[in-house]
């Protein structure tokens, strides 16, 4: 075991120390020169001087080769040293030849110790000043720098990496609400237990469950509107020599830093959404524009009959499609469709059966063989529960006649003529159902003066303030009063449904499309 | 994040590279402590700590790296670091450790800095 020297201090050692001082540099040379002193006083193999600091007893120089377990670069602690205390003390090693000092060796060795112990407080002083300043950083720039990933995996581990290290914690978690869960995000530094229940007032909860192993745990919730959104905990707080609790000061910086992290996340929660929201309204336009391009530009003409359409989305895009097909003959084809659903996923299976229909078509197979083809096509291609209703018209006009099929859809309804509303009921099942289904092809002699009304259900359906629906019966009616012209009837059918619903949010497309004959 | 401080030493001519992957808190400050110390007694004067590896840092670990740099300096010797993330390079630049030593953007960067004249 080595022996020590202690150092004291005295008023006219500080007087002859300033002269010292002037003379030489740094407190560090005047330690390890009055070492080499020391030594060669002593007779020791090495020496090495030590002086209380912040986190136990440094060494502030050393000369010689020393092999003692106390020479070393970390602090040592109170235990360890014993009574070794004073302005410092000095560490001999190997058997010293003597164990006095002279005054001068003495002296300069208080000098030194005393230098390099006001240095040190002061260097702790300035440490202390300057992380003060990073402490403030963190917190401010929580709210900056954390909020600027929108990637709520990095935000989390950012969130938790500045917490651990605010506070010193050798360890630490995240935990988000997931519904009456706290589920575990992210670690640092060990294990965590995977999820707590809601429900507990999280400033009484007891933590230290929550980081198995950990002495001392802190938690704070993470509020957002009065709401628990999650967990921030930190376990077992550093100092050079071990670890310890944390003081109540610490709760109240992590409560600080928690309220900063809040808010970044709640505000990358809301950026998120509103950039997903946007990234929806683009793709809805985009499939929108698609859809308008399906759509024909213009009616064709027809020798002895007038022609109109008018579709309304419900939304950007809509299930309801149209579509006017020349046929050899002079003859007309006329579609409505109306698939199920909304949106994208309905306007993929409209693109479907335009160029489906088109193809068919072409192929001159008859209305009802076409329908068992497109079905199949259906069955085969598109996505479970998808169907769709279409009412096929072919247009015939030397012989002024209508072929069709109505798959499933609203009866077609013919005004204006003879006949008080005839309606055009279904032929078959909506396509797309059925693999075996088949569908009869009808004929029927279009009248003078008579029109044809084809709609989807979203005219039909459209619903008054009182939920009452505009009904069949009420456009058929419509129809036939209004024997006028095409566009005529259309702006009454548009006027009619604007005081019908009186503002009532449109729930479905509308499409009609008018066929009449003219002489 | 590892639990531990992961160090590894690249010895090259005249400068010696350190590499951390964890935490730099008391643990992984000390390791790279006395990875420095040996490097300096080994004769290295000049040492590059690339802390691509480690996001997050402590107070005694700060503290820590700065008594590394004092030793170095006493030695009249160069300590550098490169692959900072921009909170460690802010916190190092708060805590003064940038005045006394050089911060690389990344180590090729760094390298032909502290070695003028070799190749990688």
């Amino acid at each position: 075991m080595a022996d020590t020297i202690a150092v004291d201090s005295s008023a006219d050692r500080y007087r002859r120390l300033a002269e010292l001082l002037e003379e030489e540099g740094s407190e560090r040379t005047i330690v390890r020169e009055s070492l080499e002193l020391v030594r060669s006083e002593v007779g020791a193999r090495a020496v090495s001087a030590y002086v209380p600091g912040r986190s136990g007893y440094e060494m502030v120089g050393s000369v010689g080769r020393n092999e003692d377990p106390l020479h070393r670069d970390e602090p040592l602690s109170e235990d360890e040293v014993g009574n070794r205390v004073g302005e410092g003390f000095v560490l001999i090693h190997g058997a010293p030849d003597r164990r006095e000092l002279s005054d001068e060796a003495r002296l300069v060795l208080a000098a030194g110790l005393r230098l390099c112990r006001y240095r040190a407080r002061l260097r702790d002083r300035d440490f202390d000043a300057k992380y003060r300043g990073v402490e403030l950083e963190v917190m401010y720039d929580v709210g900056t720098a954390v909020a600027s990933t929108l990637d709520l995996e990095e935000l989390a581990e950012e969130i938790l990496l500045r917490a651990v290290s605010l506070l010193d914690a050798r360890r630490g978690a995240l935990y988000l609400r997931d519904e009456d869960l706290f589920r575990l995000h992210r670690t640092i530094g060990g294990s965590a237990v995977e999820g707590v229940p809601v429900g507990e007032t999280e400033e009484e909860r007891d933590a230290s469950p929550l980081l198995p192993g950990a002495e001392h745990v802190l938690s704070v919730p993470i509020e957002v509107d009065r709401r628990t959104r999650g967990l921030l905990v930190v376990g077992d707080k550093e100092s050079r020599v071990g670890i310890g609790p944390f003081a109540e000061t610490d709760r109240r910086s992590l409560e600080h830093f928690a309220t900063q992290a809040a808010i970044a996340l709640e505000q990358a929660r809301l950026h998120r959404e509103a950039l997903e929201k946007e990234r929806l309204e683009r793709e809805m336009e985009l499939a929108s524009q698609i859809q308008r391009g399906i759509l024909p530009a213009s009616v064709p003409e027809i020798p002895g009959f007038d022609l109109l359409a008018w579709t309304r989305p419900a939304r950007h895009v809509g299930g309801d499609y149209y579509d006017f097909i020349r046929l050899p003959d002079d003859r007309t084809a006329i579609v409505l469709a109306d698939v199920s659903g909304k949106g994208v996923p309905a306007a993929l299976l409209v693109s479907t059966v335009h160029a489906a229909l088109r193809l068919l078509l072409e192929r001159e197979l008859g209305l009802a063989p076409l329908c068992e083809l497109l079905n199949r096509h259906l069955l085969r291609f598109s996505a479970m529960n998808k169907f769709v209703t279409l009412f096929l018209g072919e247009v015939d006009p030397r012989h002024r006649q209508l072929h069709f099929v109505n798959a499933g859809h609203n009866p077609a309804l013919v005004a204006g003529g003879a006949a008080e509303v005839d309606w055009l009921d279904a032929t078959g099942v909506p396509l797309g159902l059925l693999p075996e289904a088949s569908w009869e092809e009808q004929e029927r002699d279009v009248a003078p003066g008579e029109t044809l009304c084809i709609y989807s259900d979203g005219v039909t359906e459209a619903t008054s303030p009182e939920e009452e629906e505009l009904g069949s019966g009420r456009l058929a009616e419509l129809i036939r009063r209004d024997a006028r012209t095409l566009p005529e009837i259309r702006d009454s059918i548009q006027k009619t449904l604007r005081e019908f619903t009186r503002g009532s949010p449109q729930g479905d497309d509308q499409t009609v499309v008018l066929l009449r004959r003219a002489d | 994040m590892t639990e531990n401080l992961e160090v590894r030493v690249d010895r090259r001519e005249g400068l010696a590279v350190v590499y951390t992957e964890g935490y730099i808190n008391n643990q992984g400050g000390e390791q790279i402590a006395s990875t420095a110390s040996r490097l300096m007694e080994e004769g290295y004067r000049k040492l590059l700590l690339n802390l691509e590896g480690s996001r997050i840092v402590n107070s005694i670990g700060i503290s820590i790296l700065i008594e590394v740099l004092e030793r170095m300096l006493e030695l009249d010797g160069e300590l550098a670091f490169c692959c900072l993330t921009n909170t460690i390079q802010k916190t190092f630049h708060i805590m003064g450790l940038t005045q006394y030593a050089d911060v690389y953007p990344d180590e090729t960067t760094a390298v032909e800095a502290l070695t003028p004249g070799s190749s990688e």
